[in-house]
């Protein structure tokens, strides 16, 4: 009976629900599967220690925790410029053509740019939804009615896209 | 009816049928609606190809039990140290994997008597995934703390020594970029034993459809038994404590650390090290990267292996203190560090400074 179940054996059948859409989260932001799985290990660490697996609302603490940290990392500056070079390397190895590969990480890089230049409501909005997460979804993440969501999410890719533009301007 | 909001036609692009009634009826009819809803999927489908990523591959049983093994106690100040966050990258892993796994599971097939106490150290070239499959050797036995590291945040140099009986080394000749601000950690000493299983073995060869060669007296239970620390830890950097419940990688990065542990000390019961290592190699199955790991860390005597990711840093063999020493300059340029054995204690100071500030530090340091 799932009442009876131990916190730990919750707790793990939580971390095997959510844990690809979490590291997904921080994937999407970060565009760095080493570091976005980082990201969701410290998420689920940091809810572990506070919360109750079975408590109703931990997907989506979940959620919102791995795109806030996420976000965060990204605006760290020293952090970013030690992802790059690390994701440049490796990417060299598996790519073929280096030519292509340096522009598609020029764009990545100034979207993340732009992305961290957001607010942290609509950066998160985005995120959550390029991840997959339904309305509802996101809608409990963020603690807003699902009415609200459609009107965020198109706010924030306005925001985006001027932030893109504005970056790639400069 | 008034046209649709633009969050309605938003909605309607992600989940149509979930305005399924008047809203989808006044798209179908309205001109004007029609547009802007062709408007706002257009931006949406431009926004999802900017924010494309690449390719996530999760392993999630094995994503588990990393954090089923991170740390159960809360840290005194409530954060952790980003430096010691388990795969933080690049140059972080570089200098992490190196001290740590140079105290223990590495130096625990390093060795080859029954006894072992490292007195010099020597740079081994690995890859990350040769580390890495270090953990495969839970497929031939059994690994268990009897003593599990309890590392600790401190406040003060007082308050290291009495956790890990360690004097916390004096830098006397730090650059005047590296912050004054100390943190401390300390940990008393951790004990790991390795328990060989023939059982584990053969299920491990079966693995691979072959039978296990046969088994020299006294392998199967030899244990290997390896003891790290104590070790007290000089942080130098900003290292705020960021308010409760703010995000811990707000916590300043260190510049510099200072590390003094207890040299390891690795024994073994019925068969010597040598042995169970050469036996190892042999059981079928084992991965190419296990084979290097295993390879290239040994026959070590009284040599402590560093093994240095070559993805992420060089080194280079320094003299440091009057001994030899190991220095390690990441291809970067964001990092450096020496590390060194001496009077029974295993020295490192690394930072995000240059091989000669490094050197120059670690020199000064009594």
């Amino acid at each position: 009976m799932a009442s009876l179940r131990s916190d730990e054996e919750s707790f793990e059948a939580l971390f095997t629900a959510e844990y690809a859409r979490v590291a997904g989260i921080a994937n999407r932001v970060l565009a760095d599967p080493h570091e976005a799985e980082d990201v969701a290990q410290e998420v689920f660490i940091d809810f572990h220690r506070l919360h109750s697996a079975s408590a109703q609302y931990a997907p989506a603490w979940l959620h919102r925790a791995a795109a806030h940290t996420a976000l965060n990392r990204l605006r760290g500056a020293r952090r970013r410029q030690r992802r790059e070079i690390a994701q440049a390397t490796e990417e060299m190895d598996r790519t073929a053509d280096p030519q292509k590969l340096l522009e598609v990480n020029e764009d990545r890089r100034q979207v993340r740019q732009a992305l961290a230049r957001l607010a942290p409501r609509p950066a998160a909005v985005l995120v959550l939804r390029a991840s997959g997460l339904s309305y509802a979804e996101v809608a409990q993440a963020l603690g807003v009615g699902i009415g609200q969501v459609g009107t965020l999410l198109r706010r924030a890719e306005a925001a985006l896209r001027k932030e893109v533009v504005r970056g790639t301007s400069i | 009816m008034a046209h649709l909001s633009e969050g309605t036609l938003r909605r309607m692009v992600d989940e149509p049928d979930a305005n399924a009634g008047a809203d989808a009826r006044h798209l179908e009819t309205c001109t004007e609606c029609k547009a802007r809803y062709e408007t706002v999927a257009g931006d949406a489908r431009a926004i999802t190809s900017l924010l494309a990523a690449p390719e996530l591959k999760v392993d999630v049983a094995s994503a588990f039990n990393r954090v089923r093994s991170a740390p159960a106690a809360r840290p005194r100040f409530g954060f952790r140290l980003p430096v010691m966050r388990p795969g933080s990258r690049p140059v972080v892993l570089a200098f992490a994997a190196t001290i740590a796994l140079a105290g223990l599971v590495v130096t625990a097939i390093a060795q080859g008597g029954s006894i072992f106490t490292p007195t010099t150290v020597e740079p081994v070239p690995v890859t990350v995934a040769d580390i890495q499959a270090l953990s495969q050797l839970s497929a031939y036995g059994n690994l268990t703390w009897t003593t599990k590291p309890n590392l600790q945040i401190v406040t003060s140099a007082a308050e290291a020594e009495s956790v890990s009986g360690l004097k916390p080394p004096t830098a006397n000749n730090l650059p005047a970029a590296i912050s004054k601000n100390v943190t401390y950690a300390a940990t008393p000493k951790a004990v790991a034993v390795f328990t060989f299983s023939k059982d584990k073995a053969a299920a491990a060869a079966a693995g691979a459809g072959k039978n296990l060669p046969a088994l020299p007296s006294g392998m199967d239970g030899a244990q290997l038994t390896v003891t790290a620390g104590p070790a007290v830890a000089e942080i130098f950097g900003n290292m705020t404590a960021p308010k409760a419940g703010t995000d811990i990688t707000q916590a300043g990065v260190p510049t510099l650390i200072i590390v003094k542990s207890s040299a390891p000390v690795a024994t073994s019961t019925q068969v010597t090290v040598q042995q169970l290592e050469d036996y190892l190699l042999s059981v079928p199955g084992i991965s190419p990267e296990l084979t290097n790991a295993i390879k290239a860390i040994g026959p070590g005597g009284t040599t402590l292996p560093v093994p240095v990711p070559v993805e992420f840093a060089t080194s280079s063999k320094v003299t440091v203190q009057d001994v030899a020493g190991v220095g390690l300059g990441d291809n970067t340029g964001v990092g450096a560090g020496v590390i060194w054995v001496k009077g029974g204690s295993v020295y490192a100071v690394v930072g995000t400074i240059k091989l000669s500030d490094a050197l120059d530090i670690a020199n000064h340091l009594t």
